[in-house]
């Protein structure tokens, strides 16, 4: 581009680029380079000084391109964009070159070499930036209605919260009732309450609220669109509808292992789950006044080789049931059996101190000598390695209670493929970024809460649920997105629509579309997320990306073939 | 060897999500590994055109990197499949021309992994000065060492 | 051989099966497509040497939309169809294919593995060649001769473009190996390997094994044999031959649930 005016910012970045990288002779190389009209150096490229700098120097130099080289463009490249466009310059009109963490700080040793690739970086960046084109921010409207899959905790918090903003909400609930895992609990740790007292009034709540619309049982047939703009087919007792949503929150939960194959679950009576066993105490506590001897057996069928995550939550069962049965029967026996007690916080680690000062016993196992149940039809005694007096204790039982993990939903893969959100490990929801992005999926406006993404407690899946709910309310209170421009786009006089593009798409955002007698492929800005996929796949280059067309990566290749930066 | 002395130039296209951020930690952790790799950002590894990488090959790159997300763990839900398979194929037909596959390599580093970018950068380094340099010229024809 | 295609279209358009039947003709000494409307004469039907058909069917569709068509097809024709159809390039809806089974003879010419079609009207079925002097020979190279054998051949290339204008699958209306960024202009022989790697990349899922790009170089350069490479590497990763199974996409398209590269699974 012979019309292209670049600026360059070469940091220093304190001493921790410039104590390796020769800062200046970069900025000096630049100035060699075509087109560079201005090479500086900073101090701090991010400082309020570097930024005015930047400002500065693209209106004294006419500058129409800019490139920072600097750290990495994961953090700061949203500044240096914000920078150029309160100069007036397009925000897409900006490469950012990383001569930090991929350069300065790992050739420390290496000053000259260093400076070289830094060069080499800089005079690639100054070729891309000058094939950089202004971009417009693609702007779209959004529904300000709601799909909530799953009626549990998770769910019901987040569908109330949105309604209670005034938005209207469509709860999809797979059973006949609400409540999810929640339903068949007995008590809560750590205050002991009856779980059924937290659950009903919200329930009600979501019953009667007018903004919400419940369809139960009913499953989701079909996803089409995009965030703002979603079609959803709901089959509702076997009869298909359509709603129109503009966000989406997945809280289809998770459910609790059967232990088939573990401490003869199944064979023997009165080997039950923590689930199983809740159900029997919310019926009665009477039948425990017979049971002398209890023994709970933690990280039943996880943190193994089939299945190696922790299920987070479950120790705080077992205390919490250890605790329920000693109360209930305090002349009985209460072991539990565990590998790593987890009881995290202050709340845990009292309720936990609590259970034992009750008279609950806890003795840790190890897996390579795990407990064995033992017994004809029924328990009879359990096999336990104590690994302080490295002895076997054989203990007389007549209730096992089996501590298994959740595992996920067993609708996660359809949900998925309709949604377009991918799974993780052990097929539970994978979310944008754990720590940056934990109630959100990649996919714009679909949102994640409760043990979909991950084993939750009851407290945490409320969290989850607000957080979700919060999250999702975003787009629809501004009623407009806006997609960053690194969309892919079709030249449509070199489009021959062979329909490959479309294919390859894991977003099924492109179409084969007649327009004036012309058949091509076109993208839909909204549902494409900008990997590229499709561009790569195409012979005849007729689609691109935005910020990584053929040629912009070209003329870095091509830059870095001349440069003889290696020798 | 003969080889001693020589310097290999290097290309490896990394993808915005994980490659790359694992190539930060590298950074970040101040893992140490030798200088002749340059990096090319792309948002997705299925981005990376295996015209590109035919491209640097014939332009007298003596090695070229694909880095993505581990399979199952892509921002793109499965963009890095499709790397796969054409990497799979690229590298087939480089040996089928004459090239040997060697100076391709396909690999996944996640964010986490700083360790592991640190790794197979030496690796692919010490694997390419083995190689020798590329007996494709910029334009200018082969050279094969008899 | 021939009787029988004749009477196979006359019977199509007799009974209007089909509005017209694309098919090669003998005129002037010069074996041509021809498109057989009903009452034509069909003395001067011929069906050697063949012809790739696909395009033509194309431009057909695209001038005549609604009309039915029949061809006749060879393996190659018939697996180029399928491929274009897949591409949104034809439509096979409105189509009837003659499948024409090559013989022993025409086989050994285009050194074909695959000489005949899906569904075989006329001819019998042989068995294609599995292998040449000059495809052994290649197999069993170090990378360094391989690289020297092809340097060698492509040095002859005069970048007249034949093989990619002959090409059935060669859809693209613009082709990046006449962009500069990707091929400099104005440089012959051009620029190896990537004029010629790229080609190979992108009819890797596509190449039915015409061999039109030989029988269009003037230069003589052994393409038939590099695709016929390509094709085996293609089908032992990904179990995979272009033309075959027009339900099937490309694996390049796919993901590895959908279609896994065979080496892994093995």
């Amino acid at each position: 581009m012979s019309d292209a005016r670049v600026g360059v910012f070469v940091c220093h970045c304190g001493t921790n680029i410039g104590g390796v990288v020769d800062v200046s002779a970069v900025a000096q190389y630049a100035k060699t380079l075509p087109n560079v009209v201005w090479a500086e150096t900073n101090l701090y490229t991010c400082s309020e000084g570097g930024l005015a700098s930047i400002r500065e120097k693209i209106e004294e130099h006419k500058l129409n391109r800019v490139v920072v080289a600097a750290c990495t463009p994961r953090t700061h490249e949203p500044l240096f964009k914000n920078t150029c466009e309160e100069a007036g310059l397009n925000r897409y009109l900006f490469e950012f070159v990383n001569i930090r963490e991929h350069c300065s700080w790992i050739h420390m040793q290496e000053k000259e070499d260093a400076t070289q690739k830094a060069k080499d970086l800089v005079a690639m960046g100054i070729s891309k930036v000058q094939y950089l084109d202004p971009q417009q921010e693609y702007e779209g409207d959004v529904f300000g209605s709601s799909m909530v899959v799953g009626g549990g905790i998770a769910g019901m918090t987040s569908a109330l919260s949105l309604a209670n903003q005034g938005y209207e909400v469509h709860l999809v609930e797979r059973e006949n009732e609400l409540g999810g895992l929640l339903k068949g609990v007995h008590k809560l740790f750590p205050t002991n309450a009856d779980a059924h007292k937290v659950i009903t009034p919200i329930i009600d709540k979501v019953k009667a609220h007018k903004n919400i619309k419940l369809h139960m049982p009913a499953l989701i047939n079909d996803v089409k669109g995009f965030i703002g703009d979603f079609d959803i087919t709901i089959d509702e007792n076997g009869a298909d509808s359509e709603v129109k949503v503009g966000t989406i929150i997945v809280a289809t939960g998770a459910q609790e292992l059967k232990p088939v194959g573990y401490h003869h679950y199944g064979e023997l009576e009165n080997v039950v789950t923590q689930l199983e066993l809740e159900g029997r105490l919310k019926k009665d506590e009477k039948w425990l006044h017979h049971i002398k001897g209890i023994a709970i057996i933690n990280c039943v069928g996880c943190r193994n080789a089939e299945r190696s995550y922790c299920s987070r939550f479950c120790c705080m069962t077992a205390v919490k049931n250890a605790w329920i049965l000693k109360e209930a029967n305090p002349k009985s026996r209460v072991i539990v059996l565990h590998h790593d007690l987890m009881a995290y916080g202050v709340e845990f680690e009292e309720y936990y101190r609590k259970a034992m000062e009750a008279g609950v016993l806890f003795l840790r196992y190890d897996f390579a000598n795990p407990p064995e149940v033992i017994g004809k039809d029924k328990v009879e005694h359990v096999k336990i390695h104590d690994e302080l007096t490295d002895s076997h204790l054989d203990v007389a039982c007549d209730l096992v209670v089996l501590t298994t993990p959740l595992v996920s939903a067993r609708d996660n893969e359809p949900v998925s493929k309709m949604l377009k959100v991918p799974l993780g490990d052990g097929m539970f929801f994978l979310e944008a970024h754990v720590k940056l992005r934990p109630v959100e999926f990649a996919t714009d406006g679909v949102y994640i809460a409760g043990s979909a993404r991950w084993p939750v407690d009851i407290a945490e899946s409320i969290s989850q649920g607000y957080a979700a709910a919060a999250k999702a309310a975003i787009p629809m209170s501004s009623g407009k997105i806006k997609v960053e421009a690194i969309t892919s786009y079709v030249n449509i006089e070199q489009c021959v629509a062979c329909g490959t593009c479309m294919l390859a798409c894991p977003f099924s955002a492109i179409t084969v579309m007649d327009s004036d007698g012309r058949v091509h492929a076109q993208v839909n800005e909204a549902m494409c997320k900008g990997c590229g996929t499709c561009v790569a796949t195409c012979p005849s280059g007729a689609i691109q990306q935005k910020g990584c067309t053929d040629q912009q990566i070209l003329s870095m290749i091509n830059t870095l073939a001349e440069v003889g930066g290696i020798e | 060897m003969s080889n001693n002395g020589f310097q290999p130039k290097l290309l490896a296209f990394c993808c915005n999500w994980c490659s790359y951020a694992g190539a930060d930690l590298a950074g970040v952790s101040r893992l140490q590994m030798p200088h002749n790799l340059r990096v090319i950002r792309v948002m997705c590894s299925g981005r990376v055109s295996p015209e590109w990488v035919i491209k640097a090959l014939s332009s007298g790159m003596d090695g070229v990197m694909v880095l993505g997300c581990h399979i199952g763990d892509c921002h793109y839900i499965d963009g890095n499949h499709r790397t796969k398979k054409r990497f799979a194929i690229l590298a087939k037909l480089l040996g089928t021309m004459g090239i040997n596959p060697n100076r391709l390599y396909l690999d996944w580093v996640s964010a986490s992994e700083g360790v592991k970018f640190q790794d197979v950068v030496i690796k692919f380094v010490d694997r390419i000065k083995e190689l020798g340099p590329t007996p494709i010229g910029a334009y200018q024809g082969v050279k094969v060492d008899r | 051989m021939i009787d029988k295609v004749r009477q196979l279209v006359v019977d199509l358009l007799d009974s209007g099966r089909a509005d017209a039947v694309l098919a090669l003709a003998n005129v002037h000494a010069n074996v041509q497509p021809y498109l057989y409307k009903k009452g034509d004469s069909l003395d001067s039907l011929a069906l050697w040497p063949k012809y790739s058909m696909g395009p033509i069917l194309k431009s057909i569709q695209a001038a005549q939309p609604d009309m039915k068509l029949a061809v006749v097809a060879r393996g190659c024709d018939d697996r180029a169809l399928v491929e274009l159809a897949k591409r949104g390039q034809i439509d096979l809806n409105n189509v009837q294919i003659i499948g024409l089974a090559c013989t022993a003879d025409e086989a050994t010419e285009c050194e074909c593995a695959n000489p005949y079609p899906a569904n075989i009207d006329v001819g019998n079925k042989v068995d294609g060649v599995a292998s040449t002097d000059l495809l052994a020979e290649l197999k069993g190279k170090s990378y360094d001769d391989r690289l020297i054998f092809w340097k060698q051949a492509f040095d002859k290339c005069i970048k007249c473009y034949g093989c990619r204008n002959a090409c059935p699958l060669c859809i693209c209306e613009e082709c990046i190996l006449e962009d500069d960024s990707w091929v400099k202009a104005g440089e012959i022989p051009p620029p190896f390997p990537i004029f010629h790697l790229i080609r190979a990349y992108h009819l890797s899922d596509k190449c039915v094994e015409c061999g039109e790009c030989q029988n269009s170089c003037p230069m003589d350069i052994p393409l038939t044999s590099l695709y016929a490479l390509i094709r085996n590497e293609f089908n032992e990763l990904f179990d995979y031959i272009p033309g075959a199974e027009i339900d099937r996409k490309s694996p390049l398209v796919t993901s590895l649930e959908e279609d896994p590269i065979r080496e892994e699974t093995a």
